[in-house]
């Protein structure tokens, strides 16, 4: 990711760019050299602009360098300097830095002050140190506490981005512990009945392991991936139910019927089986006669409506572990909501004659990039 | 006739399930087992199998090694080969290779028998979808419920298209492929498929009738008594084909 790459080293950010940065100092110059000659026009004295440029320009382009020399060298004693340090470093160093910043600046304007008999070094030096020093103090500090804000703006940046990053590893590290928890379970559960079979009918104990083989190989496929088409979702659920059709010995009749224009629709992987076990688990084992299974997915406007419904004695009644129903759908619901917020949603209810029926309602989100591989054609 | 087989894997467990299964088939005979790639190309230069059952991982040279060094050979005909591996990545080059099939282990023995029965049907005399020139595809290969595919035509009854998919349906399940009916229908024979409606195909050799419905419509009727919709634009045309 590009963007835990950039967090690696402090930010730059584009103003703090010498060329920016000194140019804009100087371009604050010119504005005052401007103020100054308005000013003047206004009282009836006369003074060149270019001149005034000159003078201000200078000065600020001098700050410019200064300050930026200060933010390039002292960046973090500026960030994290306290009263102490304050009073007793950065105090000194303004006043140091003032009267260097004036020292140069006299160099280059010989004729200043103007209007007055000609001075030597020193005495222009006092001179101007008089009209102006509080003047560079002012802008020695508002440029500290210019930099202490982008450092401190700089630091709530960065703690933003890493709390939203750290958010995202969070519900991915959910999810994929929610998926690790859907997994053994059916796999215990389909060892168990082929070290059954495998006294009473070889033939079908090895047939239910090529089953088991192709689920695990598709769940192996699709390692971390979260969101899978439809049709690779349907693909696992029928080899599921081929699996617990063995299991049942036909005593369930199956039906899975899909909308034509959903296979490429994207749902979390592995989503229908926990409901579809459920539904065996909880419904269909306990009633001994015919069972009946439907699993009905239909668009809904702008959703995907997923249904499962199973016969068996109904919500009330229902056998093996009370409440295991709950932790299963829980699981399901937990990954819906993280993966959709408010907008995936999951019911359970029984709809008459000990019937319960789980629907599962999806955004539709449709994969654009057929990264389907395609079939092969011999010759 | 009896076909002769070569089974080559390094697990002994591997090779004692196919001989185990093998021995069950009236017709099958194990002249040789191996564990290495070496042993196969040498046992079967000596003993001309009909067919190797050739593992892809084995700890001197991999399969298609052993495939490459046979073919090779001068004057020497080339068993058929049906793949064992647990990896269903190589399936495309097997297919390439010209692999009678891909088994993925662990295997049933009603996958084994469909293989066999494959290779009997070739033993026996040219298949119908052979005869046709190599203009048409005579296999299909694709993923489908954590299984490689290496699906005859011939077994195809029908098949549908579904949005941009298409379902192809064989006698025991359907598939669903990410392909269009056009392509399909280029790289299948005209004399074993008929398009019969923009979004269905039918194997002739499975359809029993085509039926005026009461409702007016008409429809194919395969052997299976699975009824595909027909459109009026084709109907001339299959009648035309049934007629003659």
């Amino acid at each position: 990711m590009t963007e835990a790459h950039e967090s690696q080293q402090p930010e730059r950010p584009f103003y703090m760019h010498p060329a920016i940065f000194i140019g804009y100092s100087v371009l604050i110059g010119l504005l005052f050299a401007l103020q100054e000659y308005l000013n003047a026009r206004r009282w009836g004295y006369r003074i060149g602009l270019l001149f005034l440029s000159e003078m201000w320009g200078m000065q600020f382009l001098l700050w410019g360098i200064i300050c930026w020399l200060l933010w390039r060298f002292l960046r973090s004693f500026i960030a994290n300097a306290r009263l102490g340090a304050l009073l007793t470093r950065v105090l000194p160093l303004s006043i140091v830095l003032s009267i260097i910043e004036e020292m140069i600046w006299v160099l280059f304007f010989p004729r200043v002050p103007i209007d007055r008999p000609p001075m030597d070094y020193w005495h222009r030096l006092t001179f101007q140190l008089n009209a102006e020093f509080v003047d560079s103090m002012a802008i020695f500090w508002f440029a500290f506490l210019f930099f202490r804000g982008v450092v401190y703006y700089q630091k709530y940046r960065e703690k933003d981005t890493t709390a939203a990053r750290l958010q995202v590893q969070l519900v991915q590290a959910r999810l994929a512990a929610l998926r690790m928890q859907l997994n053994p379970h059916f796999l215990f559960n389909a060892m168990n009945s082929i070290s059954s079979l495998m006294r009473t009918d070889v033939d079908k104990a090895d047939q239910m392991l090529e089953q088991l083989s192709s689920l695990l190989r598709i769940t192996l496929e699709r390692g971390e991936v979260q969101l899978v088409p439809l049709y690779r979702e349907i693909e696992f659920v029928e080899t599921y139910l081929a699996m617990q059709q063995q299991r049942y010995a036909g005593r369930v009749k199956q039906t899975l019927s899909v909308e034509p224009g959903l296979h490429d629709a994207l749902v979390p992987s592995l989503i229908l089986q926990p409901i579809v076990e459920n539904a065996y688990v909880h419904g269909l084992s306990q009633c001994s006669d015919q069972g009946e299974l439907s699993i009905d997915i239909r668009r809904d406007g702008k959703r995907v409506r997923m249904s499962v419904v199973n016969s068996g004695n109904g919500l009330n009644a229902e056998g093996g572990e009370p409440g295991r129903r709950g932790v299963g759908l829980a699981n399901v619901r937990d990954r819906l909501r993280l993966h959709y917020g408010e907008r995936g949603s999951l019911s359970l209810r029984e709809v008459g004659k000990g019937r319960v029926n789980v629907t599962i309602a999806l955004p539709l989100q449709i994969n654009e990039n057929g990264t389907e591989e395609a079939a092969r054609f011999d010759p | 006739m009896t076909i002769q087989v070569v089974v080559a894997d390094d697990e002994v467990l591997a090779r004692q399930k196919l001989r185990l299964l093998l021995r069950e088939q009236t017709d099958c005979e194990v002249v040789g087992e191996c564990a290495t790639a070496a042993e196969t190309i040498a046992l079967v230069r000596v003993t001309h199998p009909d067919l190797v059952f050739l593992d892809i991982r084995m700890p001197d040279m991999d399969g298609f090694d052993v495939v490459q060094a046979l073919s090779l050979l001068p004057e020497f005909a080339m068993p058929r080969i049906v793949f064992t591996t647990a990896y269903d990545q190589y399936a495309l080059r097997a297919f390439e290779v010209h692999a009678a099939d891909y088994l993925l282990k662990p295997f049933a023995p009603e996958r084994l028998q469909n293989t066999l029965q494959r290779i009997r049907e070739r033993a026996n005399g040219v298949p119908a979808t052979e005869k046709n020139g190599p203009r048409y595809t005579t296999r299909i290969v694709f993923r489908s419920k954590g299984r490689i595919l290496f699906l005859p035509v011939s077994e195809i009854r029908w098949i549908a298209a579904e949005e941009n998919y298409v379902r192809i349906s064989t006698e025991a399940e359907s598939h669903l492929l990410r392909e269009t009916m056009v392509r399909l229908e280029e790289r299948l024979d005209p004399q074993l498929f008929l398009r019969v409606h923009r979004s269905a195909i039918v194997n002739l050799q499975h359809v029993k009738e085509v039926r005026n419905e009461p409702d007016g419509e008409t429809a194919v009727i395969l052997m299976n008594g699975q009824r595909v919709p027909m459109s009026r634009s084709y109907r001339t045309r299959i009648q035309r084909l049934l007629h003659h």
